[in-house]
């Protein structure tokens, strides 16, 4: 099943365009990897999908995103009501300045899922079981997430959101800021997640891609060179630059 | 006035009641001008708006004391009898209400100041989550934020305490003790100005009083910038 | 629930609308404020610019004057203008009796005999003769000619007859009354006569007190700004006067006032009223601006600056001095002059010292007694004479076009001078 389903996407910074002609499809329920060198689009890619490119003034985007058939970068959708549709991780841990409960509770507050202080108690428990944080820290949900260490910042921040049931996450090099021990718990996680969302991940290690996901795509200046299965790319790529930079020849 | 004592007691109430009635004008116009600066305003509006509010912190006190005693104060007279109130042509709505529109650039530039050093990943994060920017603003940066904000309201109160010229020459110089924003009240700063403006004796009491009366102004205005200061200081290394 | 989740967005969209709209109303209010202020002030004061005239033919008649035939410059200089001033004015209606004979005296200020005075001693030759000459109008005529005179008031409201405004009346339909640009606003000391007061006093005032405390609180700052920035060692002790230099910023300007009284005229016996004690005092205030100026941009030259001069064999005094003093003075000068803006401003403190005493002659030094402009709008502003609220009117406006004119200066001098440092 294609979950979402890009045409012709073109990005400009100002009169600098940053990406060329995307298309790709993206499977329901599995984990995409985007990967390439630094400065090549894929976070660029990442952030079209919720339209986080909006808070950028000087960027502007051409092409169609469709996501459940239904093109995002239409005049008549609700950015409001994408975002709530599609969670999305950040590079560098960045819980908001509150407790806990209210860092995770956040999303459903706005949004208004829950009609009672105990279905709201129980979003929150269950998300931050899902990001397996629950045990770590049930006894302190009131202090503030600031207090956390980075890789249980990170699983806070994914535990926020995943509180709205968001069909798909995008996860922006999430584990650049952690150590290994850290970034073995969240690609765990992920395996865990995509049982119920459709992620995507940005990543600059190919290992990880290649641990964490089940279909990949590479991205070299602004262009996709090649997508497919995470397989063929990483043991029988068709083009030779995605061979050139899997075995480490640039990057 | 002071016939047998120098009762600072309504001096003081009267102090802190006219910088009540300036924050109460300066805090919400000053606050919501640095959001919308800080996060709605493009670039260009940001250009000509920012410099064109602190303009009203250049203007020197003197003028805003004529302002209020030549325009405000008689349009409050006026338009209280027309509503069939008794308003003193020098109350102290007008005093603290011009007080308040000189306070408003000291809040909205040090507001918008601390705003803008929210790290953006904070904005980013609750925009993922599908908020609105309002609610953005009101649930994450303004909590962010706090600490500034309040440090530079507490600067804007010390300074309404320690204005002078406005009070002497807008509000009355009886001292009451009255909550009634419609009747004239003093300050200490006032007092000040009208026990030594004369040719006064150094020994003389009166004179040992204004010099008392500068003293505790002295002292609650260094305790409030003190801690303001030491309030902003700290945020800013929070985000440093 | 889908149709709950409708109305929840539109409540989200009607809140975020909302909150836009209060932080667009505060921007609005907060600039109508400054253009009512502006507007208000513009509109009451730039009539001062403008002064009316009453010309009334003078007729010097050498018996009514005392003089004797071919008098000299002397005599001309003695002579008694009292009797031909009355008499040209009494002329005005020749069938006036004592009363009106008064009230037509009080058409014209106080000053008009030394104005026919001064016609004839520009024209000797006019003894004799009858010439139109310029008199100043009182200030309530002049007011009434500018149109800020509410002439419906009952007569015994007014501090302009009926008889007066009849007379007036005539005049003007004759074209006797004229409007020129008003010198003397710039040229004469103030006045207890609203026509003839003017910012002369007041405006050299000022310049003295803002020169002392120039050349008190620049060096001063500057030094402390170098020593703490590039000397003092980083200790409590340096600490402390840091976060106290932050504090002195604060301190209300009133305090400054006190301490000026009760230090240089208590202690020191100053001599009081004077722009050398508004100034010293000025420069107590002034100070920690432009040392907190000066250590910003001696803080933003980068060390790489400093490395190279010392690496060279500089000594840290020559480094200081040959490099980075120079390279921070633009903003250095630019923070002074926002000081001195300041400072300009300042009324408070100068009350205390007592530069607010009425001083009707321009002073020629710092020693002498000398009111400020700002002090000049509040002694204006507390007179009752209707007069005095244009001439207040006119006061700020040149006192806002001298702030105005040095915080450009600074915003130039930062622009150009600057270097950016990448």
């Amino acid at each position: 099943m294609i979950k979402i389903k890009a045409k012709d996407v073109d990005v400009f910074y100002g009169k600098k365009q940053a990406l060329f002609n995307i298309s790709l499809d993206i499977e329901e329920n599995q984990v995409t990897a985007l990967i390439g060198p630094s400065g090549c689009g894929k976070s660029t890619f990442l952030r079209c999908l919720n339209r986080m490119n909006d808070v950028i003034d000087i960027c502007s985007v051409k092409g169609e995103i469709l996501i459940n058939d239904f093109n995002i970068n239409d005049k008549s959708c609700d950015v409001v009501r994408l975002r709530e549709k599609i969670g999305m991780v950040f590079q560098k841990p960045n819980p908001f300045p509150k407790t806990l409960y209210e860092n995770v509770s956040y999303g459903p507050t706005i949004h208004g899922m829950a009609q009672s202080k105990q279905e709201m108690d129980e979003i929150v428990e269950t998300s931050l079981k899902k990001a397996a944080l629950w045990e770590e820290v049930k006894d302190r949900l009131h202090e503030p997430g600031t207090g956390l260490s980075g890789g249980q910042q990170q699983r806070l921040c994914i535990a926020r959101a995943i509180s709205v049931r968001p069909e798909v996450i995008l996860m922006d090099e999430p584990c650049s800021a952690l150590d290994p021990i850290a970034t073995a718990q969240i690609e765990e996680l992920i395996d865990e997640l995509k049982k119920e969302h459709t992620i995507i991940i940005v990543t600059h290690s190919m290992a990880q891609a290649a641990r964490v996901s089940q279909n990949t795509g590479f991205f070299h200046l602004g262009q996709l060179i090649e997508h497919g299965s995470t397989d063929k790319i990483f043991k029988n790529p068709d083009n030779k630059k995605t061979q050139d930079y899997i075995t480490g020849r640039f990057g | 006035m002071y016939s047998d004592t120098f009762g600072a007691v309504p001096i003081f109430a009267g102090t802190f009641f006219i910088a009540f009635i300036a924050m109460c004008v300066a805090i919400p116009i000053g606050l919501m001008s640095g959001i919308y600066l800080a996060e709605y305003a493009s670039t260009k509006v940001r250009q000509y708006a920012k410099p064109l509010i602190e303009i009203l912190a250049g203007i020197p006190t003197v003028v805003y004391g004529f302002f209020a005693a030549l325009t405000v104060g008689p349009f409050l007279k006026e338009l209280g009898t027309s509503m069939g109130l008794e308003v003193s042509a020098e109350s102290a709505l007008a005093a603290g209400g011009v007080m308040g529109i000189m306070i408003i650039p000291f809040i909205s530039s040090l507001s918008d100041d601390v705003i803008t050093s929210v790290p953006q990943s904070l904005r980013d994060g609750s925009y993922a989550m599908g908020a609105t920017k309002s609610e953005t603003i009101k649930r994450v940066i303004f909590p962010a934020a706090l600490p500034g904000i309040v440090g530079s309201i507490l600067l804007g109160v010390s300074r309404a305490i320690g204005e002078t010229m406005i009070v002497v020459m807008a509000s009355g110089l009886a001292a009451n003790l009255t909550l009634n924003p419609l009747e004239s009240t003093s300050t200490i700063t006032a007092q000040i100005v009208v026990i030594l403006i004369g040719d006064q004796a150094f020994g003389d009491p009166k004179t040992q009083a204004a010099f008392a009366l500068g003293m505790s102004l002295f002292l609650v205005t260094l305790c409030l910038n003190i801690v303001a200061l030491r309030v902003v200081k700290k945020y800013r290394e929070k985000y440093e | 629930m889908n149709k709950n989740k409708e109305q929840l967005l539109n409540k989200r969209y009607k809140a975020e609308q909302r909150f836009r709209l209060y932080g667009l109303s505060a921007i609005f209010m907060a600039l109508l404020f400054l253009t009512i202020f502006i507007f208000k002030i513009f509109s009451t004061g730039y009539s001062a610019f403008q002064k009316t005239w009453l010309v009334v033919p003078v007729t010097f008649d050498a018996e009514l004057m005392m003089l004797d035939q071919n008098p000299s410059k002397e005599d001309l200089q003695d002579a008694d203008y009292y009797d031909i001033a009355l008499k040209s004015m009494a002329d005005l209606d020749p069938k006036a009796n004592e009363d009106q004979e008064n009230e037509l005296k009080r058409m014209v200020s106080y000053f008009f005999e030394k104005e026919i005075k001064n016609e004839l001693l520009n024209d000797p030759n006019l003894i004799g003769k009858t010439k139109e000459v310029y008199l100043t109008a009182s200030d309530d005529l002049d007011q009434v000619f500018k149109g800020n005179y509410p002439r419906d008031l009952p007569e015994d409201q007014r501090r302009v007859s009926d008889y007066q405004l009849k007379i007036f009346d005539q005049l003007v339909a004759n074209g006797k009354v004229e409007s020129k640009f008003n010198i003397s606003f710039f040229t004469n000391a103030d006045s207890r006569e609203a026509e003839l007061a003017g910012i002369a006093s007041s405006f050299m005032g000022s310049i003295f007190s803002i020169l002392v405390c120039l050349m008190i609180a620049f060096p001063v700052a500057v030094l402390a700004a170098i020593y703490l920035e590039e000397f003092a060692p980083k200790n409590r002790f340096t600490d402390f006067i840091e976060v106290n230099i932050n504090n002195l910023a604060a301190v209300p300007s009133i305090v400054f006032g006190l301490l000026g009284l009760g230090v240089l005229l208590a202690i020191f016996q100053l001599p009081r009223s004077t722009p050398l004690v508004g100034g010293i005092t000025l420069s107590l205030m002034t100070l920690p601006t432009i040392i907190i100026a000066a250590r910003a941009s001696l803080k933003a030259v980068p060390p790489s600056i400093r490395e190279a001069a010392l690496a060279m064999g500089a000594s840290r005094m020559q480094t200081t001095m040959h490099h980075t003093v120079p390279l921070s003075m633009p903003g250095t000068l630019s923070g002074t002059i926002i000081g001195l803006a300041q400072a300009l401003g300042e009324t408070a403190p100068l009350i205390l010292i007592g530069m607010v005493a009425f001083v009707n002659t321009i002073p020629g030094s710092p020693m002498d007694p000398a009111a400020s402009l700002p002090v000049q709008i509040y002694i204006w502003a507390e007179s009752a004479e209707r007069g005095f609220v244009e001439k207040v009117s006119a006061c700020i406006m040149v006192l806002l076009g001298f702030l105005i004119i040095m915080n450009l200066f600074a915003q130039i001098i930062r622009h150009k001078f600057e270097k950016k440092w990448s």
